[in-house]
């Protein structure tokens, strides 16, 4: 039992300290990312999940938007290009393709610059501009 | 369920099974592990934010709780307890710190929440079972007290307003906007068959009939990984027999349990997901214009929920039986049944059988103690208030009671007849041809009633519900 409990504390505390000290820079990145992912999904719970409370019925009249089409991403590739107070800008590169019919429209993603904020520990898409 | 977390159970079944042979404590360590890394892998992501780890949490939590209100004190002390104990908390922890390590969530379907924030949820946890647990003298008190916090939340999940109604205020807190908030954003999977699990052992503590279980076993019993989305809902005793035998997975066993499971993934996905196409919802409700193609949606409907529910059942059976569980059947052949009381012995079988253990009976005795009540009004009574309540238990609105008022006048109305013609007509069963004719007759009658049922059951609203009948019936 002592023993059991000794196994579970080194446990805990391998994993709890690399934890602490995990690397943050890319998560604004990750959450423009998942956005898409789950814009293209069009998983709605998802997508509310991932952006912050000002633009959560902008982001939910986006994914409408994509509700009679199949849409899928191509060749996305998103970076941090700066911040903006604590505002951090994403740029993405790729496209939606948005298919209807057997109709492809490609909507590129390089036109605008996703507004990512941090909220209690998580970044949010939070905008466009 | 969808396929993929189907085909990792059957997997996972496979492997315990293969691994565990004869040794008896490792399984039940693992079939605990793999259930509550499930309670988090199943539940679907929600509109608001972590709920989708708060929820199976909660749900844990709640399983020690009514483990430690019914377990002797300190029992949490004992090897295996704190065993399973360190399991369930290691396990929910791991997932949360997942977060930091996987870059994208893998156990949950969103970034589980920050580790300070789980953090404080654990103290509050804590102090809340400490409360409850570490208290001998007030344990009778403790008992009914859950069982009124389960039946509470049931409730408020249960009723769209008061769903909606939380998640507003959930929203409030978190600084969302409330017009988005919907009553499906606290959809808590499986909780209804975790809280009807929980009832059981409760109320079975009360009445002194429940044996004594160590945490693993409890915690396997409550959120079994096969039967955590649709049931079925088994005995602890009973489910506690298998784990407790020693098993191996032959060859034979293993072959059974495919042919279940394979049933049961033909029944949901080919059957019951072609029917689903045209099976009454509100949509069609309101688009079919004809009489025959009403009739035609109403009967895909009735076999479509069937299909649905008694695949889902297969699966479940055929995986537990992977690791040694043989779970309750849940249906059997109920559309062939000539009769609405054979009908729900057949239907949902687990359910109805819960119903009858913790409602029908005591209610019944309770009655019987009320002098000057005549006997068809305590039939009635019995009838009504069971199936209004099963009615309920799928949802607090109108159509749903108006479905269990249904089957509760359904069933005493079958029953003053049966008494009826049994009295009279004690000689019709003689002629073979007659008695087949008969058969046939009530078998027909009594599905299209179940049937007819249904289109409360398939509806949101009793007006659209009010429609459908009209078109069926030419009116």
């Amino acid at each position: 039992m002592r023993k059991f409990s000794l196994i579970l504390i080194i446990v805990f505390i391998t994993l709890t300290l690399p934890a602490c000290a995990s690397n943050n820079d890319n998560a604004p990145v990750q959450a423009v990312e998942n956005y898409l992912n789950a814009l293209v999904e069009k998983d709605a719970n998802r997508l509310t999940a991932l952006v912050c409370g000002e633009w959560e019925e902008e982001a939910l009249i986006e994914l409408d938007s994509f509700q009679a089409v199949t849409a899928r991403l191509e060749g996305v590739a998103c970076e941090q290009t700066g911040t903006d107070g604590a505002t951090a800008l994403v740029l993405c590169n790729g496209n939606i393709v948005a298919s209807y019919n057997n109709e492809d429209q490609q909507l590129d993603l390089s036109v605008r610059t996703y507004q990512v904020v941090e909220e209690g520990g998580d970044w949010l898409v939070c905008g466009t501009r | 369920m969808g396929l993929i977390q189907i085909g990792a159970s059957i997997l996972i079944g496979l492997l315990i099974g293969a691994l565990t042979r004869e040794r008896r404590t490792l399984r039940i360590y693992l079939l605990l592990a793999c259930s509550v890394l499930a309670v988090y892998w199943f539940q679907p992501a929600l509109p608001l934010r972590s709920f989708d780890f708060w929820l199976p949490s909660l749900s844990l939590a709640l399983t020690i709780l009514t483990w430690l209100v019914t377990s002797p004190a300190g029992a949490w002390r004992l090897g295996p307890n704190f065993i399973g104990l360190s399991i369930i908390v290691g396990l929910a922890t791991l997932v949360d710190l997942s977060r930091y390590v996987l870059p994208d969530p893998v156990l949950t379907a969103t970034t589980p929440p920050q580790f300070f924030q789980y953090c404080i949820f654990l103290l509050v946890v804590g102090i809340i079972l400490s409360f409850f647990g570490w208290s001998p003298p007030r344990r009778l008190w403790t008992i009914s007290a859950v069982i009124i916090l389960l039946i509470v939340i049931l409730i408020i999940l249960k009723t769209p307003a008061l769903s909606l109604q939380t998640s507003i205020l959930f929203r409030t807190v978190a600084n969302r906007p409330i017009e988005s908030a919907s009553f499906t954003d606290l959809r808590w999977l499986g909780f209804s068959y975790i809280a009807f699990r929980l009832i059981h052992v409760l109320r079975d503590k009360q009445t002194g009939h429940l044996p004594e279980l160590s945490l693993p076993e409890f915690g396997t019993y409550v959120v079994f990984f096969p039967a955590l989305a649709a049931g079925p809902i088994d005995r602890a005793e009973r489910f506690t027999q298998d784990l407790r035998k020693d098993f191996s997975l032959t060859q034979d066993e293993t072959l059974l349990a495919g042919q279940r499971i394979f049933l049961g993934l033909f029944k949901k996905f080919v059957i019951a997901d072609t029917l689903a196409i045209i099976a009454l919802n509100d949509a069609l409700a309101t688009q079919v214009r004809t009489m025959g193609w009403m009739w035609i949606v109403v009967y895909a409907y009735a076999f479509q929920i069937y299909f649905d529910f008694s695949g889902y059942t297969d699966i479940a059976i055929g995986i537990a039986r992977l690791v040694g569980i043989k779970l309750p059947e849940n249906f059997a052949a109920p559309y062939t049944r000539p009769n609405l009381t054979q009908f729900w012995n057949s239907w949902h079988m687990s359910l109805t059988q819960w119903f009858r253990s913790y409602f029908f009976n005591p209610f019944n005795r309770w009655m019987r103690g009320l002098k000057h009540i005549p006997a068809w009004v305590m039939i009635f009574m019995g009838q009504a208030a069971t199936m209004l309540l099963i009615g309920l238990w799928h949802g607090i609105t109108v159509n749903f009671i108006l479905w269990g008022l249904w089957h509760g006048i359904g069933l005493f109305l079958q029953n003053r007849w049966s008494e009826f013609i049994r009295t009279r007509y004690s000689n019709l069963g003689q002629d073979a041809r007659l008695r087949i004719l008969l058969q046939i007759g009530s078998i027909l009658i009594t599905f299209h009633f179940v049937a007819l049922g249904w289109v409360f059951f398939a509806l949101s609203d009793p007006s659209l519900s009010w429609q459908v009948f009209r078109k069926l019936f030419g009116m």
